[in-house]
């Protein structure tokens, strides 16, 4: 998990060379889940502290992303999600798994939403209005927003330094990067966000907040949640239990 | 081909709340009652059952228990000379899908509202004068006093085992009870719930500022209960787990746990699921229904039921789309007033502000959906309008319902969105904060209104409902008054952090939750040009039709639905009783 922060190889290369080999050896679960995408956070002077990741193994494998997808979202969680010292880093949060298996299920295949034409631009307030599955969007939003990088900063986004990943999600999702074929704004301000922080804070059932490391973080203790008693034995005092949060998976 | 069924005494449509309510009356009185429920029975799902049901992806985010917007949805404009649009992913108002309906997922908060509410016209211009109120406020009595309401709401709580401390009995006021509320002639069927810390520190503001807090009446069981028919819930375990799920506990009062296992036991009950309605068998030279066409969505049969009586008891917007669709009653011409159905279709006006505390541990999962101190000072007319340029108002309230992280973490106004700072906020604040709330009226405006989409179409190949509907001047002004208010309460609390509050504001945005009490559109009234049912509920264009739930509500107020439209139920369930067996006009 070490790599030279100076390794400029282009990510890309690297994911290609792990999927070119993937079929031939298994990997250990953090070559495929983060290992290029260190060299990001290796600057950082938190990443020292960062909590090991513990538990059960993360999942391997993308089970939709291409790979320039998953270099998007690697690097994206990354940055959003630094290693520091209230979590690792992002990929080995599992948040890039939880993006990718969301995307590949029912919710990204468009469970539920209404599919239905005729298809018109409408106003914000009245929901996305695009004949496209998440997954789709997704897919199209990645395309949109490495175009944009490219033109703007010569570099696809998977390539940006960590400080430069961060100012261009910023300008992301303030409306300051505008794609002529997709709108950028609601892709990762309705789309992306809240997978974000879903990853986070979901149950570590999907994939993501491996370990309950979020959960640990804030304090959630998760189940079983028979609180009765613990109302008044620790109204406005610490609760004991968000020390060591328990997820479905624990009483599964 | 369609088959056509063994005609039925009474047939109901949707198996939520009020039918429950409903079947039980008549059900104890002998009469044939056949309930058709367009989803599923969720008892013994993963929903109903730990541990899947504390997984707050797959029951809120992904709204496991709501409608299925891809089958059914609705469309939108905010004012009619706009395009309207299908809302194509709803979080706005969640109606429920399944036995016991969006009574299933609620968080149980349940209100008598104001004594002088059903009669709101005159009492408005009583208090304020004939010109109180503005032309586009379409206001009217409903028909309906409280008085006549009472002993329906005293048994609904009963039945409910509603937890709540009484402000007011008979007249006589009960400090720490709601001293607006109206007269009780006794306790509630049990004592509250345990505040928070949240409520505990707003209870403390709100009285040096010389409000009157009180814990919130639910239905969120403060103990074992037993109900008066010998149904029982179990005691609340502050989960968390409440709006949006389905408790596994049996500790919320839901139609699920304290009606239908009851009803399927009686004789002359059936209760038939995955029986989509897709209309109701009108003969208008008659005026009268004759029965449904429903289709069995698990074989694909459709069936023609016929019925000597039918109740429409559907979702506030079901029950309009079924009569706009079948051509009961006039549609509402926004044009001209004339016309009645889809009138009057109200949302509620809410708003919050954040409070952070370094010194105080909130613990937000220690929490049910009922956990809320709130005061009634400037809900509705209980303040002097006098002077103000809107009428109604808004309950505000500390309710601290779920620590449920993903949605549930207050953050400090500029702190980012990502990063290390991010991850410091949350760690920091999610502990040490609360939320205030106002749950504010929402007061009928001409251009407010649903009416049948003319493009867009559900997957039944049936016009979706069109909402037309955004706030308005009256709301924005009543909203900004009470959220100032709701401020200078969370600015009394000490916090070291105060959010910023805001009030409502055009335009309605269909990607926020705010509540799923929409009302109106199949409005109650006691002249048939005016409304679309009698006082008693019965259509004035077909006597043997009736409708009951929130959509007969002539305004909505700052309280949840809930209390009257099951008090009008079980008034409805007595009075069908009688209906039966000589069938007229009801007085």
């Amino acid at each position: 998990m070490s790599q030279d922060a100076s390794d400029t190889r282009p990510r890309r290369h690297f994911l290609r060379t792990v999927i070119a080999v993937a079929g031939a050896a298994p990997l250990a679960p953090q070559q495929v889940a983060g290992a290029g995408i260190a060299a990001l956070v290796a600057g950082s002077a938190a990443a020292a502290d960062a909590p090991q990741a513990a538990g059960t193994p993360l999942q391997v494998g993308y089970a939709c992303f291409s790979a320039d997808e998953a270099a998007f979202v690697e690097s994206m969680v990354n940055v959003m999600c630094p290693a520091d010292q209230y979590t690792p880093n992002g990929v080995d949060c599992g948040l890039a798994i939880f993006i990718d298996r969301q995307l590949a299920g029912a919710y990204g295949q468009g469970a539920g939403r209404y599919m239905s034409g005729p298809w018109a631009p409408s106003k914000p307030q009245m929901g996305l209005q695009l004949p496209l599955t998440p997954a789709q969007f997704f897919s199209a939003g990645v395309a949109a927003a490495n175009r944009q990088c490219q033109a703007q900063l010569g570099k696809t986004f998977d390539q940006l330094a960590p400080a430069e990943a961060d100012a261009f999600l910023k300008d992301l999702s303030h409306g300051k990067i505008k794609d002529d074929e997709l709108a950028l704004v609601p892709w990762f301000n309705e789309l992306m966000y809240p997978l974000f922080e879903q990853a986070c804070f979901a149950d570590p059932l999907y994939g993501g907040n491996h370990d309950k490391v979020f959960w640990k973080m804030v304090g959630y203790p998760g189940l079983p949640a028979t609180h009765t008693l613990d109302m008044l034995d620790f109204r406005g005092k610490p609760y004991p239990g968000a020390q060591d949060p328990k997820s479905i998976i624990d009483f599964s | 081909m369609i088959k056509k069924l063994p005609k039925r005494t009474v047939v109901i449509i949707g198996g939520g709340l009020t039918a429950g309510l409903i079947s039980r009356q008549l059900t104890s009185q002998g009469v044939d009652v056949l309930v058709l429920e367009r989803g599923g029975d969720h008892a013994q799902g993963a929903e109903a059952k730990l541990p899947t049901q504390r997984d707050e992806l797959r029951w809120d985010s992904r709204q496991g228990l709501v409608q299925r917007w891809n089958v059914q949805t609705y469309t939108l404009r905010h004012n009619r000379q706009d395009a309207a649009a299908p809302i194509r992913w709803m979080e706005a108002f969640l109606p429920g899908e399944g036995v016991g309906g969006a009574a299933n997922h609620w968080n149980g908060h349940t209100w008598r509202w104001s004594e002088y509410e059903p009669t709101l016209r005159t009492h408005y211009i009583n208090r304020y004068g004939k010109n109180a109120i503005p032309g586009n406020l379409t206001l009217q009595d409903w028909g309906v006093t409280y008085r006549e309401l009472e002993p329906y709401h005293e048994l609904f709580e009963k039945l409910f085992g509603i937890s709540g401390q009484a402000g007011n009995i008979n007249g006589q006021k009960h400090a720490g009870g709601n001293p607006f509320e109206a007269p009780r002639r006794g306790a509630y069927a049990q004592k509250p719930l345990i505040t928070t810390q949240a409520g505990l520190q707003f209870t403390a503001a709100a009285q040096k500022l010389g409000y009157h807090p009180f814990p919130m009446p639910v239905a969120n069981s403060s103990g074992p209960y037993t109900n008066p028919d010998g149904q029982k819930l179990g005691q609340c375990q502050y989960c968390g787990h409440c709006e949006r799920f389905i408790c596994e506990a049996q500790a919320k009062g839901t139609p699920d746990v304290l009606l239908y296992p009851m009803l399927k036991q009686r004789k002359g009950f059936e209760l038939r699921l995955h029986a989509h309605v897709l209309g109701i068998d009108y003969d208008r030279n008659a005026q009268r229904v004759t029965g449904v066409r429903y289709i069995d969505v698990q074989s694909g049969q459709e069936y023609e039921q016929p019925a000597d009586v039918v109740v429409l008891a559907a979702f506030t917007m079901t029950n309009n789309k079924l009569l706009l669709q079948d051509g009961i009653g006039q549609p509402y011409d926004p044009a001209t007033g004339l016309g009645v159905v889809g009138k009057n279709f109200c949302y509620q006006t809410n708003s919050g502000v954040n409070l952070f505390f370094k010194d105080s541990w909130m613990n937000p999962f220690l929490a049910t959906g009922g956990t809320a101190m709130c005061i009634d000072d400037f809900n509705n007319d209980n303040f002097d309008h006098t002077g103000l340029d809107f009428l109604g108002g808004g309950m505000i309230s500390a309710a601290m319902y779920s620590g449920r992280p993903i949605k549930n973490r207050r953050l400090p106004p500029g702190t980012p969105q990502w990063g290390t700072a991010w991850k410091k906020a949350s760690a920091d604040w999610y502990a040490h904060s609360m939320s205030l709330g106002v749950q504010g009226s929402c007061y009928p405006n001409p251009e407010n209104f649903l009416d049948l989409d003319p493009v867009y179409k559900d997957a039944y190949g049936q016009p979706l409902v069109r909402i037309t509907f955004d706030w308005r001047a009256n709301e924005e002004k009543m909203s900004a008054f009470v959220t100032r208010k709701m401020e200078d309460i969370a600015k009394t609390m000490g916090a070291d952090i105060v959010g910023p509050a805001g009030p409502r504001k055009s335009p309605f945005d269909t990607r926020v939750y705010q509540t799923t009490h929409i009302t109106g559109g199949t409005i109650m009234g006691a002249d048939p040009h005016s409304s679309v049912v009698s006082p008693r509920l019965q259509h004035w264009d077909a006597q043997n039709l009736f409708v009951v739930g929130a959509s007969v509500f002539v305004h909505n107020a700052g309280y949840n639905p809930t209390g009257p439209l099951a008090a009008m139920a079980l008034r409805l369930g007595e009075d069908l009783a009688d209906y039966v067996q000589r069938p007229r006009v009801l007085a």
